[in-house]
């Protein structure tokens, strides 16, 4: 492997920011899911590398109030079981291979930010807030913002706070080996029954997570919110907004090696339908395949 | 370049050495230690073959660097038989049900399908199918693989 000629472990988060502080433009390795490939294909010519292993206090996560918090270095094998979150858990457990989620860390996952990540796609649904700290302490952006305009060169990614559930949550994706290959398209459906609202994102189909607002207001709208139910009619109609949100998405990818354009946005369409049948009781005889 | 001094106990075995950064833990198993039954045929995270257990848990050593394994336990699939060279009751079923043919990939299955079977000693077929979904095949056709994978399994932990 070219390049890499130093790596440097620090054994704290203080001692993070200083490393990177002193070695401006080095990578950050987590778990290296992403980086080590990049690295053999000579996608990124590394240099300096700052390893996030030792570091224990990211691994952390817990609850409080009506947060949750997921440290950056916690790894997909460790969100799969956890029960306060049930919809980070399935999106956890839908991300590659056993091997992989021992190692991929949710900060990785940000770090790439790569328009088909699982947990990306999840966390936009979650409309998660993004901590990040460097020399002068942590902030918190929104997940939109920091997709847009990412965090400062002095700075890294530290956890992931989520609201608790007040709803169904589910992930669902369509990809040549499922779980083992990148979707090709995947959707992350949020139901808050409090607020009486959801949120979806659309993975895999543009440059980012494509949220459909239209079609998370027909819900919002339509559903019988004291039950949490959605007549069939209207999953239905939830289906082709969403597919239609992936077609007039700004920047959306068109036909390549993975899958023409067209077969992405209906496969949206039909992947919302099924996470609404999953997530709201009665939108169920909307998809006679999967009852 | 940097070298780096790191320990890594390799299948109980304390092994030391100096190493670059970029050397991936596959790359230290087969050179530094000569431990050649660890397999690279991808090096990029897709078929398994590289796969160890690095405190337990299954990793594509490929996709590691040897420094990020240091002061932890690794265990190789020469690590996996009996100290007299009994086999593993994974290995007995992988040779008893035809769970090889060429054999390039065994050892990513192997060490795949024991930490498998250690954290769920009763599978069902479903999951030893997404236990080992990291892991391809090229000879077999994955009949005889889950053959060997029940034949493994220890079965219902008793009451």
């Amino acid at each position: 492997m070219t390049g890499v000629a130093t790596m440097r472990r620090p054994r704290s988060l203080s001692e993070a920011i200083d490393t990177l502080a002193a070695s401006p433009g080095a990578d950050l390795l987590a778990g290296g899911t992403d980086l080590v490939p990049a690295l053999r294909t000579g996608a990124r010519p590394v240099r300096e590398m700052i390893s996030l292993r030792r570091i224990v206090e990211l691994r952390a996560r817990g609850a409080a109030g009506d947060w949750l918090t997921i440290g950056a270095c916690a790894t997909y094998a460790d969100l799969a079981g956890w029960s306060l979150a049930p919809g980070l858990a399935a999106t956890a457990r839908s991300v590659g291979s056993p091997q992989i989620r021992n190692t991929g860390t949710v900060g990785g996952a940000l770090g790439t930010a790569s328009p088909r990540g699982d947990l990306l796609t999840f966390l936009v649904a979650a409309d998660a807030g993004v901590v990040v700290t460097g020399p002068v302490g942590q902030r918190q952006l929104g997940i939109g913002r920091f997709l847009a305009d990412r965090h400062g060169p002095d700075e890294l990614v530290t956890a992931v706070k989520l609201a608790r559930p007040c709803g169904p949550q589910t992930y669902l994706k369509i990809g040549a080996r499922q779980t083992a290959s990148i979707p090709v398209a995947s959707c992350a459906l949020v139901v808050d029954r409090v607020r009486r609202l959801v949120r979806c994102a659309i993975g895999g189909v543009a440059s980012r997570p494509v949220r459909a607002l239209a079609a998370e207001d027909h819900v919002a709208e339509t559903a019988d919110w004291s039950t949490g139910a959605l007549p069939p009619d209207a999953a239905h109609r939830f289906g082709e907004l969403v597919a239609e949100a992936v077609t007039t998405a700004p920047d959306v990818a068109g036909d390549d090696v993975y899958a023409p354009a067209a077969y992405r946005s209906h496969a949206a369409g039909v992947l919302a339908r099924r996470a609404a049948a999953r997530c709201l009781a009665g939108a169920r005889g909307a998809d006679a395949r999967r009852p | 370049m940097t070298e780096i001094a790191i320990k890594i106990t390799v299948n109980g075995r304390p092994q030391e050495a100096v190493v670059e950064p970029r050397l991936t833990l596959a790359d230290f198993l087969r050179e530094n230690c000569r431990l050649t039954g660890t397999h690279l045929a991808c090096e990029h995270g897709v078929c398994g073959a590289c796969t160890v257990l690095v405190d337990g848990a299954a990793v594509r050593s490929c996709l590691m660097f040897a420094v990020q394994a240091a002061d932890r336990e690794v265990t190789t699939v020469e690590g996996i038989a009996a100290p007299d060279g009994t086999l593993s009751p994974v290995q007995a079923a992988f040779r008893d049900c035809h769970g090889l043919q060429c054999g390039f990939c065994t050892p990513g299955f192997i060490m795949s399908l024991t930490a498998l079977l250690r954290d769920n000693p009763d599978p069902t077929d479903e999951d030893i199918r997404v236990g080992l979904s990291g892991n391809l095949c090229r000879c077999t056709g994955y009949q005889g693989i889950l053959a060997a994978a029940r034949q493994a399994a220890p079965g219902p932990a008793e009451a």
